[in-house]
């Protein structure tokens, strides 16, 4: 057996040794000045007299205010309390997640009348207990300073009396005269909201509702009404299929539902469970996403490649079926033997595989349709009879309603929580446009683009606060619960058409969603729950109508070098809705790890060919010339087609303008905010129409570089763990196999992770006082799966909200000072002619042997009777020998106090944890809060704790169910077992610091001769 | 004229008596030091002269009647005044007085009126009620804004719970409040008195029934 170190893992681009240049060094783990350019700086000199001025008047007034008696606090009980409500105990209510159109499944915890922390509902039908990263940070969104407060009439407070006596007077006239009335609204996924829009219009004679989306799912609806006759999304069954092909989708980050794929997918890895059902993924795709870095067999192609692809896997699969297919696609193709391998898997798993396309083309969404027709995966793994979403069949409303505006036909329109002048690529024109409606009546909860052009803002409510419900597929319908009261004089937007409507009724949000299931739910449970199962929503006629079949006409070979436009949601910032959320700025983007800022990601290749490097702004035009250009920082990308210029959509919003003040104010600090004056630049200028759909890629580009440049703060090579260049010894490698990983050919053979002789003879090395530490009790342990992690940063978030983890900015992650306790260090390795990408979540590892605790000279961090290393922030007087001191560079400094004057986004705060101060060091706690709670529940009971009663933030949220968290003690729980797979090693075994979070190593789905472990 | 040695021996005299008094001053200081933090001995006015003696003391109502929460939450809670008039709804002021103004309606030939004390009318006029406990028109009931007594740092979790549960009685730490006209704090909860106690209890147990009081920092520090 080879040495797993033949197998070169690498960060980034710099760090990738190619055999001439020497591992650059990775510097300090605290830097005082950005390694970027564009960090140079004079230094700030401190002369001894300054010193010791300083130093007098800090030991004076740390004088003086010890002297002082504490401040007098006051306790103010409630006037009659509410009988559910004691303070200081959480209350937690099951809803449906609202920050996408995804309708995951989420218990709100409620601690003193505020909604602090949404988790993943385990119960639920579609989520099954996960919750991404765009979703646990929407708690702050109802505590953001900028919504609004009451409604507003033209700009200025008004009642809702008069907002709705003024609006009923004027809809009341257009009832009768005939008069044009428009509501656009974004996807609708709630049936009662549905029923109340069309209730609403039904009344006027001329009335029409617009839905779009900048992300829409209108190809696959458009696609599936002519294969199937039903203007439907399938709901897609990943833990069904045995081999799931992708073609641009990136199902496990940002498509449609990723928090249910990952769990669905994810089913289907469990590498210890079941090696003989482990499923087969491949993944053709563009640019680099979470999903391709998951795949087992991952294919870089460029856009214009893909017809070409889907027709020739078609085709092949139609000979088996002996289907006719117009077309045999290229077979002189340098994919073609992986088409042909793939179609053969495929067609050996007809009823058990999954082929799911993310283009925005009708005509390709129908191929991808035939594919799983003929493979019999309709009624298997896709399910159409209760679809995932019903939706329009095409993007042209909004443009079609654009017109009507110009041509001053439309006298009233209302504007349900949508910003067509940020996300639509022509927003100017619908800013000219929307003035020339008689009436304008915007549904938004705060002032953007759109909102700031209508004589009524009628805020709604947030999520939290309001009823509602969602389609979810699978004959599954979510409910909404508001799990606290409005703060402000909003008001749900299904009252609000509610009142607006011909009865005049005013009926309550709650009464609406009651109305809309009558008898078909129970509803008490349904609310306990949130969710329900429904009788069928609908039966489709599933009959699939060859005669719409057609090979995709304009596949073809990129032509020439033209470099080719694709457009993409963020992991963190999808379209842009969130923008106003200063934790998913801060997170750093799963494949890059660059945070707030977007970027045009150029492959290695090309980037050579033009000049460009990381941080050059670039000026990125549309070929046909008709949209303005962008100018954005450029980001070289390992693994991404040559052909393509990927740049993230949802930035340079203006919401994002408030950033300005993000991080802490000092001498030398930097903005936050790109010269625009907003966090990156919005793309979504360069979306273009065709053929009915809004497109995300496929356009031609040409990209020139300014002589500008623009740092893009990036944590892929902070907190790197290597042997320091002083140390290394010659023909020693300075880096060390943290991440491991085997194939799924071998596990089965061997039952264990490759031997990678450099730690073998490590593993036991004994301890100088073996009894000191017993762990008599319980001794909590993690393990964590790389086999199934994404690297989707939900686990990031949720920690960042439960352990009040504070936004440094900009700058400061510049200054490698970002405060995350748990980070995702995100490899790339070369395999076969193509790059892999593997992901590791690293926390705290609370080795039993640790190094910080030795050397902290105040004791603040110590260790726990149950193998905890513990901080103590109030001990810690920030000597930060700790943090040199840990192997792993888990542990982070408060360098300043960071901002906390914003007392609404405060609400949001946990108060079970400190709020640390200026000059203490945190990290993982294992979220201990979360252990002490579960004990003294167990001590008022008198029983122990049991395994699964405690779930860590990190845990709770993990889509993929990766992280286990248990006491090792206990032989039966889930992490003992996990720590007894033969898969389970611990980073830095041979330094016998004893960690106690573990790792399950990597598994692909390759054959023998793909084994990574087996070249070189 | 003073000589040279004079002015010496009353300057020496002086500085004498300087000096003693100074450290005098000091040693008195020091016995009622406390390091920053220390709340020990603290006992604000309260915005309702609430008497622990009459209420815990002299009419025996248990702590938790009042302080629900000590039982399922962290912090024992201060009760709502809907809680004070579960009693004073009916009881609202000395029987004295209630009876002075009896016989004064007598005398008067009137009905009597309801009679509610001073302090108790601060209850009232929280809830924005009058005297015969309508809602006042014009007034916006406003909670009562009690002077916290017993207060520890943020960086401190206590859950009182925890140890209601296990029978740590209220006293323990919180001294005999049923003695007290206005409630002080007794003990100086700081942290070597807290794990005192921890260590003392899981050799003694308390009440006869072993426990296991955590010694780990992160029992309160996180």
């Amino acid at each position: 057996m080879s040495d797993n170190s033949s197998k070169e893992y690498w960060k980034s681009l710099e760090r990738r040794s190619d055999g001439v240049r020497p591992l650059p060094v990775a510097g300090d783990e605290f830097a005082s000045v950005p390694d970027a350019p564009g960090g140079e700086r004079k230094g700030v000199e401190l002369r001894r007299r300054d010193f010791l001025a300083a130093a007098g008047f800090v030991l004076g007034s740390a004088t003086l205010s010890g002297c002082a008696r504490a401040p007098v606090e006051k306790a103010i009980p409630y006037l009659v309390a509410p009988e559910t409500i004691v303070p200081g105990r959480a209350t937690y209510y099951a809803s449906t997640c609202g920050a996408c159109s995804a309708g995951c499944g989420m218990v709100v915890k409620n601690r003193d009348g505020r909604a602090i922390k949404v988790e993943g509902n385990a119960e639920h039908p579609v989520s099954h207990g996960g919750l991404c990263a765009v979703g646990q940070a929407s708690v702050l969104g109802l505590y953001d300073s900028h919504r609004l407060e009451h409604p507003l009439q033209d700009g200025q407070e008004a009642t809702w009396e008069v907002v709705d006596s003024e609006v009923t007077h004027r809809f009341d006239a257009m009832r009768k005269s005939g008069a044009a009335v428009r509501l656009l609204t974004g996807t609708v996924t709630s049936p009662t909201k549905r029923r109340v829009i069309q209730a609403f219009l039904k009344s006027f004679p001329n009335a029409k509702h617009i839905e779009y989306a900048m992300l829409s799912t209108s190809a696959i609806c458009g696609a599936h009404r002519k294969t199937h006759g039903q203007s439907v999304v399938p709901r897609y069954s990943f833990d069904k299929a045995a081999v799931i092909v992708g073609f641009d989708a990136d199902f496990l980050g940002t498509w449609l539902s990723p928090v249910a794929f990952t769990a669905g997918w994810s089913k289907g890895r469990r590498a210890d469970v079941d090696t003989k059902n482990f499923s087969y993924h491949a993944q053709f795709e563009s640019r680099l996403t979470v999903t391709g870095g998951k795949a087992d067999r991952r294919v870089a192609i460029a856009p214009a490649q893909l017809g070409s692809v889907m027709n020739r896997l078609a085709s092949l699969l139609a000979t088996r079926a002996g289907v006719a297919f117009g077309a045999t696609g290229d077979d002189t193709d340098v994919h073609a033997p992986v088409i042909e391998g793939l179609a053969a898997r495929l067609w050996h798993a007809r009823g058990k595989s999954l082929v799911v396309c993310g283009s925005q083309d009708v005509a390709t969404q129908i191929v991808c349709n035939f594919i799983n027709h003929m493979l019999g995966n309709y009624g298997a793994t896709l399910d159409i009879a209760r679809p995932f979403a019903e939706g329009e069949a095409s993007d042209t409303g909004a443009q079609e309603l654009l017109r009507e505006l110009q041509s001053g036909s439309v006298d009233a329109l209302i504007i349900d929580n949508v910003d067509p002048v940020y996300d639509l690529p022509n927003g100017a024109e619908f800013e000219a446009a929307i003035k020339q409606a008689g009436l304008v009546v915007s549904v938004a909860d705060r002032i953007n683009d759109t909102s700031k052009l209508a004589t009524y803002v009628c805020p709604d409510h947030h999520y939290l606060e309001s009823w509602g419900d969602v389609t979810l597929g699978g004959g599954f319908v979510g409910f909404q619960q508001p799990v606290m009261r409005a703060l402000f004089d909003t008001r749900s937007v299904l009252e609000s058409l509610s009142i607006w409507s011909a009865s005049g009724s005013h009926k309550s949000d709650q009464a609406l969603v009651r109305e809309t299931w009558g008898d078909q739910v129970a509803w008490n449970m349904a609310i306990h729950d949130g969710f329900a199962r429904i009788s069928e929503l609908r039966v489709a006629s599933a009959t699939f109508r060859n005669a719409a079949v057609k090979p995709i006409v304009d596949a073809g070979r990129p032509s020439g070098q033209e470099l080719a436009l694709v457009l993409y949601p963020k992991v963190a910032m999808r379209d842009g809705r969130h923008a106003s959320n200063p934790w998913l700025h801060e997170m750093p983007d799963p494949i890059t790890k660059v945070v707030w800022d977007n970027y045009a990601s150029i492959a290695e290749d090309t980037a050579g060919k033009l000049g460009i490097e990381t941080g050059d702004v670039v000026r990125v035009t549309l070929a046909d010339g008709k949209s303005p250009a962008i100018e954005l920082p450029a980001l070289v990308q390992p693994a991404q087609h040559d052909q393509v210029v990927a740049i993230a959509l949802g930035y340079g919003h203006p919401e994002s303008a408030r950033f300005k003040q993000v991080g802490p104010a000092w001498l030398e600090g930097k903005p936050t905010l790109g010269d625009n004056g907003l966090v990156g630049t919005n793309a979504a200028k360069l979306l273009t129409y065709r053929d009915g759909t809004l497109r995300l890629s496929g356009e031609h580009v040409s990209i020139a570089k300014t002589n500008r440049t623009h740092s893009l703060a990036c944590t892929q090579d902070y907190h790197n763990i290597e042997i320091p260049a002083s140390l290394v010894l010659p023909g020693m490698d300075r880096r060390r196999p943290m991440i491991q990983e085997t194939t799924l050919a071998a596990y089965e053979r061997d039952g264990t992770l490759p031997s990678h002789g450099y730690d073998a003879h490590h593993k036991d090395l004994g301890d100088l006082w073996p009894d000191d530490h017993k762990y008599e009790g319980y001794h909590w342990g993690m393990a964590i799966d790389l086999t199934t992690c994404t690297g989707c940063s939900a686990c990031v978030v949720s920690c960042q909200v439960e352990n009040n983890v504070p936004v440094v900015g900009r700058d400061e992650v510049a200054r490698k000072r970002i405060m995350h306790w748990l980070r995702i260090d995100r490899y790339y390795s070369d395999s076969e002619g193509t790059t892999d990408i593997l992901h590791q979540p690293v926390m705290c590892q609370h080795c039993d042997n640790a190094p910080c605790e030795t050397v902290c000279p105040v004791l603040a961090t110590a260790h726990s009777e149950e193998g905890l290393n513990m901080q103590t922030y109030n001990r810690c007087v920030g000597t930060r020998y700790c943090a040199n001191n840990c192997p792993y560079k888990v542990r982070r400094f408060n360098w300043f106090d960071y901002a906390h004057e914003d007392t609404l986004a405060n609400m949001a705060l946990n108060p079970d944890i400190t709020v640390r101060t200026r000059g203490v060091m945190e990290k993982c706690s294992l979220c201990v809060q979360r252990i002490e709670e579960a004990r003294i529940e167990a001590k008022k009971q008198g029983i122990p704790i049991a395994d699964g009663d405690i779930k860590t933030a990190c845990q709770q949220s993990c889509p993929a169910g990766s992280i286990v968290f248990g006491d090792m003690n206990d032989p039966k729980s889930a992490v003992s077992k996990l720590i007894k797979s033969g898969r389970h090693y611990r980073m830095l075994e041979e330094t016998n610091v004893k960690p106690s979070v573990g790792y399950l190593g990597l598994v692909r789905n390759r054959d023998e001769n793909e084994d990574p472990t087996h070249h070189g | 004229m003073l000589t040279r040695d004079s002015k010496l021996q009353t300057l020496t005299v002086v500085l004498l008596i300087g000096a003693v008094f100074s450290l005098a001053t000091l040693v008195a200081r020091l016995g009622a030091f406390h390091i920053p933090g220390n709340q020990q001995g603290y006992a604000p006015e309260q915005p309702i002269a609430f008497s622990h003696r009459l209420h815990a003391g002299e009419l025996l109502i248990d702590c938790k009647y009042c302080h629900s929460g000590a039982e399922t939450s962290r912090h024992a809670g201060i009760p709502a005044t809907s809680v004070c008039m579960n009693c004073h709804s009916i009881v609202t002021d000395t029987l004295g007085s209630i009876r002075a103004e009896d016989e004064l309606a007598k005398e008067e030939k009137r009905t009597a009126r309801r009679m509610v004390s001073g302090e108790l009318q601060k209850i009232y006029d929280s809830l924005a009620l009058d005297e015969e406990m309508k809602t006042k028109p014009g007034k916006v009931p406003k909670p009562i804004e009690w002077i916290k007594v017993h207060n520890l740092p943020d960086f401190v979790y206590f859950n009182h719970s925890a140890h209601v549960s296990m029978n740590v009685a209220c006293d323990r730490c919180h001294g005999a409040v049923e003695t007290m006209e206005r409630v002080r704090q007794v003990e100086d909860l700081s942290m070597g008195w807290c794990v005192n106690c921890h260590r003392t209890v899981n050799h003694t147990g308390i009440a006869g029934t072993p426990v296991d009081a955590s010694l780990d920092c992160a029992a309160c520090h996180y």
